[in-house]
C-alpha cells in the first residue's frame, strides 16, 4: 500500500512519479532531501514526516534517488526488497538514457512499476507465513561473550557491563574463520586483565597505612565499586537547594567590601590535613581498560592486513586499468582507515562512525574513471561531506540583525549556555567588544547567581571596555552597562528586567549570561529551559570548548533535549548557533567542530582564540577541513 | 706552421661564429614556439567562457526554468542536490553551457566555486512574491556573489530575473531593484565589518561594492553590468531571458 513512488535525479528533475492518493508530497520529499541527504546522515535509510514514512535508495551510477512514501503506523516489510527491484529494472530498460543524461525523456514505466509491486508484495506476504527459522549459534548473543565474563559473582557489576560487542555481518561470503579467532582473543585478554587485578590485589595490601585511616570515614568495600555522589548532583531531591525561584534573601551586594557569600558550615573542617588521593581502586580499573584497549587494537590490523595479501597483486592490476564499481567489501579498508583518521583528529567516535556509513552510501555503485583510485574518490567525497556539514545553513548575520532589532525600536537579546567552565563569560566579553566597536550599545544581564564571582568578573569587563571605548567618544553615551541583582536570585526574573531595563533605555543589545551547568543536572536545565522560554531571546548560543571529545555528543543531545521538553510549547526554541572557544590550544585537532554541527546542524557562529578581546574569529569552512584531513 | 695556425684559427672561428648564430636562431625559435603556445592557451581561455550559471534561493524556480530551457518542457521537481548541466545552442552565435546551481545553503557555494570560472553570464533567479520575507537572504546571496573576486575579474554580465511573475501579488523589477538596493546599502557595512576567518592570510575575501559616501545603486559597480528583468517559469513566459541569452552569446 504505498501512498507515493518517484524517481528523480539528483539535480531535482522527476523521472517518473505514482500517487496513490491526492495528499501532496513534495514537502515531504524536499523534507527529506534538506534532513537526511544534505545534512550527510545518508547512513539512515528510512525518514519519518508528518504521518508518513519514507524510505529511499541512492543510484550513484547513474545519480538517482529512489522514494517510497507509505503511512507510518503500516510496518511494510518489502519496501526494501521492492526498491531493489525496480532499480535494478529500471536501469536495465533505461541505461543508454541514464548514460547520457538524458532526463527529458518521457519515461513510461507504469507496468514495470505495479508488476514488481506486485511480486513484492506478495514475497512480503510469504516471508510473513513462512515459519520463523531459528537462529544459528554463530548468530545469537551468547557466542559473543566468554563463558568467564557470563559466571556471575557477587560485586562484580563492572565487570558484566565490560562485555564487548563484536561485530559480525551475516556471512555470504566471509568465511566463519574470524569469529573463532577474536573469541580466544577476547579469552587472553580475559586471563591477562584476571592476572592483572590479581597483581594489583596484591600490591594493595602493601599500601599506606594512612590512607585506609582517611578512607574508613567512608567505609568503602573493596570488592564492590560504589557510585561516586555528587553534591548538588541533580537528583530530585537537590530541587529545593538549587531552586531559585524564591528570592532567599542573601543580602545586598553593591558594596564590594562586604562579604556576600556565606559558607556552608557542614564543609568547614573535612577537609584538614593533607589532600587525600583519589581512590586507589580507580587508578587500577583505568590501568586495566588500557591493558584491554591495547590488547584490541594489536589483533586487528593483523586481521585485516592478512585479508589485504590476498587480492593484493591482481587489485593493483584492476585498478589501473578500466572501470571499475565501487562496492561494500572495496570501500571497507579505506573507510575504517578514514574512521581512525577522523578519530584521532578529535571527531567524536559516533559521528566518525556515521560520516563514514554516509559517505558509503554514497559511493556505493559508483564507477570510478581509469585513472582514479579508490582512496582519493573516497577522500574526496569525505572532504565534500565535511565541508556540507560545517557550512552553515542559514544566513549569520549578527551584525544585520542586531540592525534589524534597532529599526524595529527593541533590544537584540543574546544568551550563552553551556557547561561549566568553557569560556562563556569570557567570549560575552569578546563578542561585547566587538559589537561596541561596531557602535552598537550593550547590557550584560548576569544571570550567573551561583559561581562566586562571577557578577564582579562581568563588572570588572564593563570598566575595561568603557575605558577602552569611553562615553566621549560616542556621543556621551555609555557604550557597556551591567545589570545584577547579586547571587542566588532567580536567572529568569534578572534577564526579564535587564531585556526591560534595555527598552526603556534605549539599548541595541541585551547579552545574557548563565551559570556553568552539567548536562544531566535536571533541576539546573529546567532552570534554563526556563529562563528562555520567558524571555524568548533573539539567538541562544551554547558555548562548547574545542577540547572536548565524545563528551561533545553527550552535552549538546542533553541540552537540546532539555531546552525542548520543558519548554511546554510547540516550537521550542533549541539551540541556534554554537561558540566554540580555546580553539588556540588545540593544534590540528579540530574534530569537535564537526561533532557540534552534525548533532545540532546549527552553524559555528564565533570561535574563541584567546584570553584577550581581539581573539575572536569566525569559522574558515575550507582551512578547517584541510587541517581535518591532513 | 704559424700560417697554418692562422688558418686553423681562422676555421675555427669562423666556426664557431655558425655554432654562435645557430645556438641563437635555435633559442629564438624555441622561444617563439612557447609564446604562441602560451598566446594561444591564453586566448583559449578568454573565449571558452560559455558557461551560464543559474543561481538564487531554494524553491526559486531554477530547476524548472533550466528544464524549460534545455529539455522543452516543464517537469516536476524537487530540492536539487547537484547542478544539472545542459547545452544550449543560441542561433548564429554557437553554444552555451547551462548551469543550474542547487540553491540550498549548505551545498551552492561549493558547485559555484566549481563553476564560476567558466561564467560567461550569471543569472540571479528570485521569487518575486515571498520577496519580502526573504530579502536579507535574497540580499546576501547577492552579495556574496557580486563581491567573489574571481567574479569581479572575470566580469560576466548578470541578469537578475524575477521570477513567478504570473502570482497576482508579485512585484514587478523596477520595485524589486530599488528594495535590493536598500538592503544591499546596509549589508555593505556589515559584511565589510565581520570578524576575520580563522587560519586566514588576513585577507578579505569580500569587499565594498558601488561607491562609498553615496547609498548603494546596481549602477554604481563599474566592474559588472547587472540587469533586471521579469519572467514566469509556470507560464513559460521567457522572453527577456531568452533576449539577454541572445546578447550576452
Amino acid at each position: 500500500m504505498l501512498d507515493f513512488f518517484s524517481i528523480f535525479s539528483k539535480g531535482g528533475i522527476v523521472l517518473w512519479c505514482f500517487q496513490g492518493t491526492s495528499q501532496i508530497f513534495t514537502s515531504s520529499v524536499n523534507a527529506l532531501i534538506k534532513a537526511v541527504i544534505l545534512q550527510e546522515r545518508t547512513g539512515q535509510l528510512s525518514y519519518d514526516h508528518d504521518n508518513v514514512t519514507l524510505k529511499y535508495k541512492l543510484d550513484n551510477e547513474f545519480e538517482l534517488v529512489y522514494v517510497v512514501a507509505y503511512q507510518k503506523i503500516l510496518k511494510l516489510s518489502y519496501v526494501d526488497k521492492f526498491l531493489n527491484d525496480i532499480h535494478m529494472e529500471f536501469r536495465d530498460a533505461y541505461k543508454n538514457e541514464l548514460q547520457l543524461q538524458q532526463f527529458g525523456k518521457n519515461f513510461e514505466i507504469s507496468e514495470m512499476f505495479t508488476s514488481i509491486l506486485k511480486s513484492a508484495e506478495e514475497w512480503g506476504k510469504l516471508q510473513a507465513a513462512a515459519p520463523k527459522v531459528m537462529k544459528s549459534f554463530e548468530e545469537s548473543q551468547k557466542s559473543k561473550k566468554t563463558v568467564a565474563s557470563m559466571i556471575e559473582r557477587k560485586g562484580d557489576d563492572k565487570e558484566n557491563k565490560k562485555v564487548k560487542k563484536v561485530e559480525i555481518k551475516v556471512p555470504d561470503v566471509k568465511i566463519p574463520e574470524p569469529i573463532n579467532v577474536e573469541l580466544s582473543e577476547e579469552d587472553l585478554i580475559q586471563q591477562k586483565r584476571r592476572e592483572f587485578a590479581e597483581k594489583m590485589a596484591a600490591g594493595k595490601n602493601k599500601s599506606k597505612p594512612t590512607t585506609e585511616k582517611l578512607k574508613s570515614p567512608k567505609a568503602a568495600s573493596k570488592k564492590s565499586k560504589e557510585s561516586r555522589v555528587w553534591p548538588l548532583g541533580g537528583a530530585p531531591k537537590d530541587m529545593e537547594t538549587l531552586d531559585y525561584t524564591k528570592d532567599k534573601d542573601l543580602g545586598e551586594s553593591p558594596l564590594p567590601q562586604q562579604a556576600v557569600y556565606l559558607p556552608d558550615p557542614k564543609a568547614i573542617g573535612t577537609l584538614q590535613g593533607e589532600v587525600r588521593d583519589m581512590d586507589f581502586e580507580s587508578e587500577s580499573e583505568e590501568e586495566e581498560e588500557d591493558v584491554e584497549e591495547r590488547g584490541k587494537n594489536d589483533y586487528v590490523p593483523q586481521q585485516v592486513s592478512q585479508q589485504k595479501k590476498k587480492t593484493g597483486i591482481f587489485s593493483l592490476f584492476k585498478n589501473l586499468v578500466g572501470s571499475k564499481t565501487i562496492s561494500e567489501e572495496d570501500m571497507a579498508p579505506v573507510l575504517d582507515k578514514m574512521r581512525d583518521h577522523l578519530i584521532a583528529k578529535n571527531v567524536a567516535s559516533e559521528i566518525a562512525g556515521k560520516l563514514c556509513d554516509s559517505v558509503a552510501a554514497k559511493l556505493n555503485g559508483k564507477v570510478l574513471g581509469t585513472f582514479e583510485s579508490l582512496a582519493n574518490t573516497v577522500k574526496a567525497s569525505l572532504t565534500e561531506s565535511l565541508v556540507q556539514i560545517l557550512s552553515p545553513r542559514r544566513r549569520v548575520d549578527i551584525l544585520r540583525d542586531v540592525y534589524e532589532s534597532q529599526k524595529q525600536k527593541r533590544p537584540y537579546v543574546m544568551s550563552f549556555c553551556g557547561v561549566n567552565g568553557v569560556g562563556k563569560s569570557t567570549n560575552l566579553a569578546k563578542i561585547c567588544f566587538w559589537l561596541i566597536e561596531n557602535n552598537f550599545r550593550v547590557l550584560i544581564a548576569a544571570c550567573d547567581t551561583f559561581r562566586a564571582g562571577a557578577v564582579e568578573q562581568l563588572r570588572t569587563h564593563m570598566r575595561h571596555l568603557n575605558s577602552i571605548h569611553p562615553p566621549e567618544k560616542h556621543g556621551g553615551l555609555q557604550m557597556v552597562q551591567l545589570y545584577e541583582k547579586g547571587y542566588g536570585k532567580d536567572a529568569a526574573g534578572i534577564a526579564l528586567e535587564a531585556i526591560n531595563h534595555a527598552q526603556e533605555a534605549g539599548i541595541d543589545v541585551v547579552m545574557i549570561d548563565t551559570a556553568g551547568r552539567m548536562q544531566d543536572n535536571e533541576p539546573l536545565m529546567r532552570a534554563l529551559a526556563k529562563l528562555i522560554k520567558v524571555n524568548e531571546p533573539d539567538l541562544v548560543l551554547f558555548v562548547g570548548e574545542a577540547l572536548v571529545g565524545n563528551e561533545a555528543v553527550d552535552q549538546l543531545v542533553k541540552f537540546n533535549q532539555a531546552l525542548a521538553d520543558y519548554s511546554a510549547s510547540e516550537n521550542p526554541h533549541t539551540i541556534d548557533g554554537i561558540v566554540l572557544t580555546k580553539f588556540d590550544t588545540i593544534d590540528d585537532k579540530v574534530g569537535a567542530a564537526i561533532s557540534m554541527t552534525y548533532i545540532t546542524g546549527q552553524p559555528i557562529v564565533f570561535i574563541g582564540t584567546g584570553q584577550t578581546y581581539a581573539d575572536l574569529k569566525t569559522l574558515n569552512v575550507k582551512a578547517v577541513v584541510s587541517i581535518l584531513m591532513k | 706552421m704559424s700560417k697554418k695556425d692562422e688558418t686553423f684559427r681562422g676555421v675555427l672561428d669562423a666556426e664557431e661564429k655558425h655554432a654562435h648564430w645557430g645556438t641563437i636562431g635555435v633559442a629564438l625559435i624555441v622561444g617563439l614556439i612557447t609564446l604562441f603556445i602560451f598566446l594561444f592557451v591564453w586566448r583559449k581561455g578568454r573565449v571558452s567562457r560559455r558557461g551560464i550559471c543559474l543561481v538564487g534561493l531554494c524553491e526559486s524556480g531554477k530547476t524548472l526554468i533550466f528544464s524549460q530551457l534545455i529539455y522543452k518542457k516543464a517537469v516536476e521537481s524537487f530540492t536539487s542536490m547537484k547542478e544539472n548541466v545542459g547545452v544550449l545552442d543560441i542561433a548564429n552565435k554557437g553554444a552555451l553551457k547551462l548551469i543550474d546551481i542547487p540553491g540550498h545553503e549548505r551545498v551552492r557555494q561549493r558547485f559555484f566555486d566549481s563553476y564560476k570560472n567558466t561564467a560567461r553570464g550569471i543569472v540571479f533567479v528570485l521569487d518575486s512574491f515571498s520577496l519580502n520575507k526573504d530579502i536579507r537572504d535574497v540580499a546576501e546571496y547577492l552579495y556574496t556573489i557580486l563581491s567573489d573576486p574571481v567574479v569581479s575579474s572575470n566580469r560576466p554580465q548578470v541578469l537578475i530575473l524575477c521570477n513567478k511573475q504570473d502570482h497576482p501579488l508579485a512585484k514587478g523589477p523596477q520595485v524589486i531593484q530599488s528594495v535590493l538596493e536598500k538592503e544591499m546599502n546596509v549589508l555593505r557595512n556589515t559584511q565589510t565589518n565581520q570578524l576575520e576567518a580563522v587560519a586566514e592570510g588576513g585577507n578579505r575575501k569580500s569587499f565594498y561594492l558601488g561607491q562609498e559616501g553615496k547609498n548603494f545603486e546596481f549602477a554604481d559597480i563599474r566592474s559588472l553590468r547587472v540587469e533586471f528583468a521579469a519572467s514566469s517559469a509556470q507560464t513559460e513566459d521567457l522572453e527577456n531571458l531568452k533576449k539577454w541569452l541572445q546578447s550576452v552569446a
